[in-house]
């Protein structure tokens, strides 16, 4: 007997449409998979096995042959052990043949035969190509996000064959949970001071402009980069589709009841390796910090302590807002389109030259700026000297213009800049002499020139300027400062 | 082959490995010339003298200048000097040795910015009081001094340890070249040899006697300068230093050496009359007077000029005191940078 069955795989990010063929003949007893399963796909045997007897249900003591069709593409993960178990029944004589029409099945089985959250559902709820779709219970909310109807949760595989008997109805899917407004985490209202380090926030978040703040230890960079997402619009549907699918493929869970709908914050240790940044990983890939952090941020602290060569490798994503990965295995693309926040020390003693307090010697000094290339720092199209807040400041009693208000005028001026399009920026005779000059001067380079150019437009923005002036140029330069700090 | 000047084989022996200043004056102070020299050590076979040949070529083509003790462009300043070098090697003009009343700025190879802005303004300062700036190209105060004596105004020198075809530090190559073009890079290792670690320290007694005064810019407790002043001292040289933060660890050393009698250098003029005293004739320029400068500014800069002093204040503080909004501060700092009356130093802002 041979039956076939729909379900679906992760391939990166994305879901992958897979028929389950099973096929029980005579012969010797056995069990075999085929069509490149990974690891977990192979022990399905014994799961699946033991789910099938818990359940009250014979195990045929015949030849079990299961194909995993297109067989090109590497399947992996546990979500397979529910069609190749509905597909052994069918095989078998234990379910109706017609009984999984018009059904895909996507699920993994515990030993007792209840059903397991599968990571990545979203996507896989995409890829599967048939009207209905049986999940886990505990899936159901995270499928029906993509699908609408058609989308069934069942908890255990004895229910889920009452169902498809005809004996039983599906089950009532559990109470919706409803959206919950998820925090925006820390507020900028708290920091005291540090009038350059909120303005270089506010552009970046204006403009999507990359940031690199420079300065002493204890300066506070830290704590701005945190309160950057507080300042970014929510996303839009289309990128909180992406972001969910990145973060449910990666193993994370959903917020109750609906999508990611804050940009992410990713801030990987500097310790990361390679991998773990990019993603990667052999038969199943696996997305790394850049993919989590699409369409949000991602915050590399302590930027000169990162090894050399994972920096370079976040060259590619920031030039091209995705990530491909390539294995002799396969190559996956996962999207990685992040604004990139990251702080560093001048020198490794902290100090730096801005108040004659290094101690480091030109050697050392050298050799830590040497760390961030040139082709690296000129990502960054923001790079702020922070220095220590005064104490008038720190002691001050009056809080800190709020998130919600720099908020405003972010979201203001990424409206006046998706109005304006890709016209070029229109400016004062003043402010395009005094660029020119420092073109000449060899002050600024030809991309530098690019940038200031850029930031001054998203300066100007902030400001509801239809022209860019002489002050927003200034401004731009003004921003970039914190480069002679960091530049060998 | 015989047509082969004098210096060619001085270049020639200062390449044999293991010669140092002192074994080449021995060897140049011969009788019989140095030609003979050359043939009793090397033994004059062809191989040698095709080296002789190729080595002289070299330094022609690289319009390196080989200058011999007795020679008439030999720096009188250096025979000061008890054991002066008996070649020196010269890249750009020579005559720029002896043209000018001479400022050695010499200091730390890990500055602050305020050393460097000093080193700077003294320098540009100086060279445009037709003094020429004497350093030694190193990475810092050497650096910054260099950079601010290619302006326009007496040509800069530069002592350098190793030959003077290799820029080192890499990083300075440029620089050496505009010093090159402008005055005189000169140094006691011929072209195409290697420059051994000792040779630093030992250029610094010709700074010293290239030099009418030596002012110190920032030093560390037991920084290279002292080699430097020590060597002036000998010389009879004036010495300056540049007072600086009594918490700064870079004017450590300096502040240490006024303490020993060096006179205060708090600008040009001080320089300028220190070597008036020692009889150059250089003119003192008066200073502007105070409340004077920035007199013609519109109002808004004024205000902001006003509030620039000459210690380094950080944007943060310039938003807070200034109350202006960020553009603005910025725009007004960028004017009145353009008008040379405030300078960035990496975020951090002063008065010029």
């Amino acid at each position: 007997m041979l039956a076939a069955i729909t379900s679906a795989t992760l391939s990166g990010a994305l879901g992958c449409a897979v028929s389950v063929e099973v096929h029980v003949s005579n012969g010797l007893p056995g069990f075999t998979i085929v069509g490149l399963p990974d690891a977990a796909v192979r022990e399905a045997r014994d799961r699946v096995r033991a789910a099938v007897l818990s359940s009250g249900l014979p195990w045929p003591m015949t030849r079990v042959t299961v194909n995993l069709a297109p067989s090109g593409i590497r399947k992996a993960g546990a979500g397979l052990d529910l069609p190749i178990a509905v597909g052994l029944l069918v095989a078998t004589g234990h379910l109706p043949p017609d009984c999984t029409e018009g059904l895909a099945f996507c699920g993994e089985l515990g030993l007792n035969g209840s059903l397991r959250h599968v990571p990545g559902m979203l996507a896989l709820a995409e890829a599967a190509s048939s009207p209905g779709l049986v999940v886990p219970l505990v899936d159901v909310h995270e499928a029906a996000l993509i699908r609408g109807t058609g989308v069934h949760g069942v908890a255990t595989l004895s229910d889920l064959v009452l169902v498809l008997r005809r004996q039983a109805a599906w089950p009532a899917p559990p109470e919706a949970a409803s959206s919950v407004n998820v925090p925006t985490g820390p507020d900028l209202s708290e920091i005291r001071g540090q009038m350059v380090g909120r303005r270089a926030l506010e552009v970046a978040a204006a403009g999507r402009h990359h940031l690199l703040l420079v300065g002493p230890p204890g300066s506070g960079k830290t704590m701005l980069a945190e309160r950057l997402p507080s300042l970014l619009p929510p996303l839009s549907k289309e990128e909180a589709l992406t972001v969910s699918r990145v973060h449910s493929s990666a193993g994370g869970a959903l917020p109750v009841g609906g999508l990611i709908e804050r940009p992410p914050f990713r801030a990987p240790h500097h310790q990361a390796t390679i991998v773990a940044l990019v993603g990667g990983g052999n038969f199943t890939f696996r997305p790394g910090e850049v993919s989590l952090a699409t369409n949000g941020i991602l915050f590399l602290d302590e930027l000169g302590e990162f090894s050399i060569a994972a920096l370079e490798a976040l060259r590619q994503p920031l030039e091209e807002g995705v990530i491909r990965i390539n294995r002799a295995g396969g190559s996956i693309t996962f999207p990685a389109d992040f604004l990139l926040v990251a702080a560093m020390n001048p020198c490794p003693c902290g100090e730096g030259v801005f108040d004659g307090a290094c101690k480091c010697s030109v050697v050392i000094r050298e050799r830590y700026r040497r760390r961030i290339s040139a082709p690296f720092l000129d990502r960054f199209d923001l790079v702020v000297p922070i220095s220590r807040p005064s104490a008038e400041d720190l002691l001050s009693e009056a809080p800190g213009q709020p998130s919600a208000d720099v908020a405003g005028r972010v979201a203001a001026a990424r409206q006046r800049a998706a109005a304006r399009g890709d016209a070029e920026p229109a400016l004062t005779a003043e402010a395009s002499d005094a660029l020119r000059q420092k073109l000449r001067d060899g002050a600024l380079s030809a991309r530098g020139f690019v940038k200031v150019k850029r930031v001054a437009q998203t300066v100007a923005d902030l400001e509801g300027a239809d022209v860019v002036t002489f002050n927003h140029v200034s401004e731009a330069i003004r921003l970039r400062a914190g480069r002679s700090a960091v530049i060998a | 082959m015989s047509e082969l000047p004098d210096e060619a084989y001085a270049v020639a022996l200062a390449l044999l490995p293991k010669v140092g200043p002192a074994t080449l004056r021995e060897l140049t102070a011969g009788e019989h010339g140095l030609p003979d020299a050359w043939a009793r050590i090397t033994g004059a076979t062809d191989e040698a003298r095709e080296d002789v040949e190729r080595h002289w070529r070299r330094h022609c083509d690289l319009g390196i200048t080989v200058l011999l003790q007795g020679d008439a462009r030999y720096p009188e300043r250096l025979c000061d000097l008890p054991f002066a070098p008996a070649v020196v090697f010269c890249r750009g003009n020579p005559a720029a040795l002896s043209s000018h009343p001479t400022v050695a700025l010499v200091g730390t190879r890990s500055p602050t910015r305020y050393g460097i802005g000093v080193a700077a303004q003294l320098a540009a300062d100086l060279s445009a009081a037709q003094v020429s700036i004497v350093s030694g190209l190193a990475l810092g105060i050497d650096g910054a001094a260099h950079e601010g004596a290619c302006g326009a105004g007496a040509p800069p020198i530069a002592v350098v340890a190793g030959g003077v075809d290799e820029p080192y530090p890499r990083r300075h190559a440029r620089l050496w070249q505009r010093v090159s073009e402008l005055g005189v890079v000169v140094s006691e290792s011929p072209a195409g040899g290697r420059t051994e670690k000792w040779r630093f320290p030992v250029r610094n007694r010709l700074m010293a006697a290239l030099s009418d005064v030596v002012v110190v810019v920032e030093s560390r407790h037991h920084g290279g300068s002292r080699h430097t002043v020590d060597a002036a001292m000998m010389l009879g040289k004036g010495v300056g230093a540049v007072p600086g933060s009594i918490r700064s660890v870079a004017s450590e050393g300096t502040n240490a050496l006024m303490a020993e009698g060096a006179f205060p250098v708090c600008s040009a003029t001080d320089v300028l009359v220190a070597l008036s005293l020692r009889g150059a004739h250089v003119p003192i320029p008066k200073k502007p007077a105070a409340g004077e400068v920035g007199k013609d500014l519109p109002p808004s800069e004024k205000a902001l000029f006003d509030v620039l002093t000459f210690e380094p204040t950080s944007l943060d503080e310039l938003v807070r005191i200034s109350g202006l909004d960020f553009a603005e501060l910025c725009g007004g700092l960028e004017r009145l940078a353009q008008a040379g009356l405030a300078r960035d130093l990496g975020g951090w802002w002063e008065r010029v």
